[in-house]
């Protein structure tokens, strides 16, 4: 009884209470600036998003020495690193990469992977969890010393060392220093990796592809410090830029290629192949062969004992990698980049042809044409790709997946991968290679960006490419998942539990849909453009990428930085009802309006002009443009897009007013799905009754 | 439909060659087997037989059509699926449903196998 009076109460004094002390808020509008989320500019990034006047950046140059040993598969290295420091700070020690330490014995990273007892596994997999010893592939450091010889303090921490400087680096100052090192390389197809070798049992041969095999300089910028991120496998790199001299020492059979111009290729190649390379040069058509598959074949019969040396110069690379194998085939063509001749290889072994020999080096020289028409000229002098079995990118060279099937037929979704993942990691000589993001930070901008112009060029390639990932369509099962297994784009790598989704597919689909439904070609592509422009050589952020894009373009685009890339909300936008209206002359000086409640789109009777109040709904969190098209009664159609503005004052539903001389037969939002809305079943009017389901159903049973 | 061809043909020793012309003519009764091996269906607490009515391709994905008929009404559905993990320890289901107006989502993997759905 008590209970029933306290409410009675409460409710009598309910309108004076919530009128004295009612709840204010925050601007919440999803069109307000971004003043919340983006770090304020400063002298090294300002406010357009451009490298400031502040603007500062590390250098590191590498002389390197590194021999592989093909019976022990391992790698001994010997470098001098030259660190120049450009900062206006003084720096107390120096943090190096030691990536392999990832495959170390006691690395950490297969600790924080969560397991359980499964049900069933395959034998090898067995083995590999259950039984065998851990594979031990870290790195060896046998010494870091001063340039007279005398060791120089350091301290290991898993994949990072910190090198204990005697006294400060002052600003303007280089060090430069020594590391000698070895490890066991990894077999890349059984234990996975960005690198490693392929061995193959029936020749007894191995494909080596090698990155990360020296001890590298972290990044320090005007962002992080240093960037002393530990590598726990997922996550890649940063990496400054320098000048590389590296010395490569491998079994004379061997074919290799690596970042950097060859210094010694008479040393290395035979008179036929530097007169078939030379006749590659001037071949912009088709790829010519300068090691064939016979050639290749012949090497793999025997095993030379005696080495060769490789030697190379690489001017401003963020990083170094090579490939070689006595099994190589190698061929290029030359590429046109306005003027400048470039050149694409490819390197493969025998069992990669003729899929390899078909389309490679075309795919390679395709990327190369295509990103360039949208960031700027490829400013290095080659790109290669490798038969690696994998999808990985370094300077000038990637290493690629795809096998044709034993008697050398090839499927068309064969085909399409390996060319598919080719420009992808071709592609990445533009970002990360050149426009220098911080991968550890923000994979989103390296490998969404790079998605994104994939499809260009994966278009340009040809125009009937089967394209996946990108398309707004293909996003939405991500998208409209389960929300506590969806991080925002706006987060590391190492953390996000849909990887390809979140760091290739969502940003790579923003992108898409900010030039085509958006923003509109002619205004991104040249915003975009600028963005690469003003940051290739530097390391840029986050924010210089949404800024330059709105500096360049003159689109406010906080609203949709805010939803795409900072929140998981979803777009679901659709048609909520109908009123028909027509007018009708009141008097002199007035028109009225009379509805017309017949059941449908049509009216009941004939007018000039017919009216129709339109309620759009949007249950989805996102704020995008409303795309509608109408089908009239005659089967004619005309679409409207009202901007993502018409949502400024509300997040619910707006209602809009669609005026014609034809009556509508119906009505669709988004027809051409491209704003990833995930439920499709409010976006037609009248409502669509059957779905995929049903039209599957009734196709097959008839 | 790459991984779910490799799935396949190491499970059962075939080789599918999925849209290609080689493409074997009886291979829904594999998809079949596959499905009811692997995806099990209980609505409200009784396990329920799928009527696999066949699948079709879309770029590099496969869609399968399956139904469970004679439903009146759903409170939950629990998912027992292992689709793919066998060979991809990484492999992550993404499962859905729509019952009315409710959408529910849940995300299973090799650790998860199973999960519940409730309207």
């Amino acid at each position: 009884m008590k209970k029933i009076g306290f409410l009675l109460l409460s409710f009598v004094f309910m309108p004076q209470f919530n009128a004295q002390t009612k709840q204010g808020h925050t601007n919440e509008n999803k069109f307000r600036q971004m003043y919340d989320l983006l770090a304020t500019p400063n002298e090294q990034h300002n406010a357009t998003g451009a490298p400031g006047k502040g603007y500062t950046q590390q250098k590191v140059d590498y002389v390197i020495d590194v021999t592989l040993d093909d019976d022990k598969k391992q790698i001994t290295g010997a470098e001098t690193i030259t660190y120049h420091n450009n900062s206006p700070d003084k720096l107390e020690f120096l943090w190096v990469q030691l990536d392999q330490n990832m495959r170390a014995k006691d690395s950490k990273t297969p600790d924080i992977n969560t397991n359980k007892i499964p049900e069933k596994l395959s034998k090898t997999r067995f083995e590999k969890t259950f039984e065998n010893e851990p594979f031990d592939g870290g790195f060896n450091i046998m010494s870091v010393t001063n340039v007279d010889g005398s060791p120089l303090s350091y301290t290991i921490n898993q994949t990072m060392m910190r090198i204990n400087l005697l006294k400060p680096l002052a600003s303007g100052e280089k060090f430069k220093f020594n590391i000698n090192w070895w490890y066991n390389i990894n077999n890349h197809r059984e234990d996975g990796g960005r690198s490693g070798y392929e061995h193959f049992p029936k020749d007894g041969n191995n494909n080596y592809v090698i990155a990360q095999f020296y001890p590298r300089l972290c990044v320090y910028n005007n962002v992080e410090g240093w960037q002393n991120d530990q590598f726990w496998g997922r996550s890649e790199f940063a990496l400054e830029f320098g000048d590389f001299t590296v010395n490569i020492t491998v079994p004379e059979d061997h074919m290799l290629g690596a970042t950097g111009v060859l210094l010694n290729e008479k040393e290395v190649l035979s008179k036929t192949e530097l007169k078939r390379l030379a006749e590659a040069k001037k071949s912009f058509d088709n790829p010519v062969i300068i090691r064939t598959q016979e050639e290749a074949i012949n090497f793999e019969k025997s095993k030379a004992t005696k080495t060769k040396t490789w030697k190379f110069f690489a001017e401003n690379v963020r990083d170094y990698a090579f490939a070689t194998s006595r099994k190589f085939i190698w061929d290029g063509m030359a590429v046109d980049i306005n003027g400048k001749t470039v050149m694409a290889y490819s390197l493969y072994s025998k069992e990669a042809n003729p899929l390899y020999g078909d389309h490679s080096t075309r795919a390679v020289a395709q990327t190369l044409k295509t990103y360039s028409q949208y960031t700027f000229d490829y400013p290095y002098h080659k790109a290669i790709s490798v038969d690696g079995q994998m999808g990985m990118e370094y300077p000038q060279i990637c290493f690629n997946p795809g096998r044709p099937n034993p008697d050398g037929t090839y499927s068309d979704r064969v085909k399409y991968t390996m060319i598919k993942v080719t420009i992808h990691e071709v592609g990445h000589n533009f970002f990360p290679m050149i426009v220098n993001s911080d991968e550890r930070q923000w994979t989103w901008m390296d490998e969404g960006l790079n998605s994104y112009l994939e499809m260009l060029a994966e278009l340009a390639y040809d125009k009937n490419f089967p394209m996946s990932r990108g398309l707004p369509k293909n996003i939405v099962n991500y998208m409209s998942g389960d929300q506590s297994k969806i991080a925002p784009i706006m987060s590391k790598g190492d953390n996000v539990y849909s990887f390809g989704n979140n760091a290739y597919g969502k940003p790579a689909t923003g992108l898409w849909m900010l030039r085509e439904t958006i923003m509109g070609k002619e205004l991104f592509d040249h915003a975009f453009k600028t963005y690469a422009q003003r940051w290739m050589f530097k390391h840029p952020t986050p924010e210089d990428f949404f800024r330059t894009m709105e500096d360049a373009s003159g689109v406010d685009l906080d609203w949709f930085w805010r939803g795409w890339f900072f929140t998981t909300d979803i777009t679901d936008i659709g048609i909520k009802g109908v009123k028909k209206f027509y007018s009708s002359k009141v008097d002199e000086d007035s028109v009225g309006f009379i509805e017309d409640t017949s059941e449908g789109l049509g009216f009941s009777t004939k007018q000039s002009k017919y009216h129709y109040e339109i309620t759009y709904e949007k249950p989805g969190g996102l704020v995008m443009p409303i795309i509608v098209e109408f089908t009239f009664k005659d089967g004619s159609k005309e679409r409207k897009t009202y901007p993502a503005q018409i949502w400024r004052y509300t997040d619910d539903e707006v209602t809009k007013v669609f005026s014609s001389s034809k009556e509508i037969e119906s009505i669709v939002a988004d027809p051409d799905l491209e704003t990833a809305d995930v439920d499709t079943s409010n976006n037609s009017f009248p409502r669509e009754k059957s779905d995929k389901f049903d039209k599957f159903k009734k196709e097959i049973k008839g | 439909m790459d991984d779910i061809e490799l799935a396949l043909n190491k499970d059962y020793n075939i080789d599918l060659q999925l849209t290609t012309k080689k493409e074997l003519p009886n291979n829904d009764v594999y998809f079949e087997k596959y499905l009811r091996d692997k995806l099990k269906f209980t609505i409200d607490g009784t396990q329920k037989k799928f009527n696999y009515i066949g699948k079709e391709y879309e770029n590099d994905l496969v869609y399968f059509y399956l139904e469970i008929e004679n439903i009146n009404q759903v409170k939950t559905i629990k998912i027992n699926n292992k689709i793919l993990i066998k060979h991809f320890p990484e492999q992550q289901n993404l499962i859905k449903s729509n019952v009315g107006k409710k959408n529910k989502s849940i995300l299973l993997n090799n650790e998860e196998t199973s999960g519940i759905l409730e309207h």
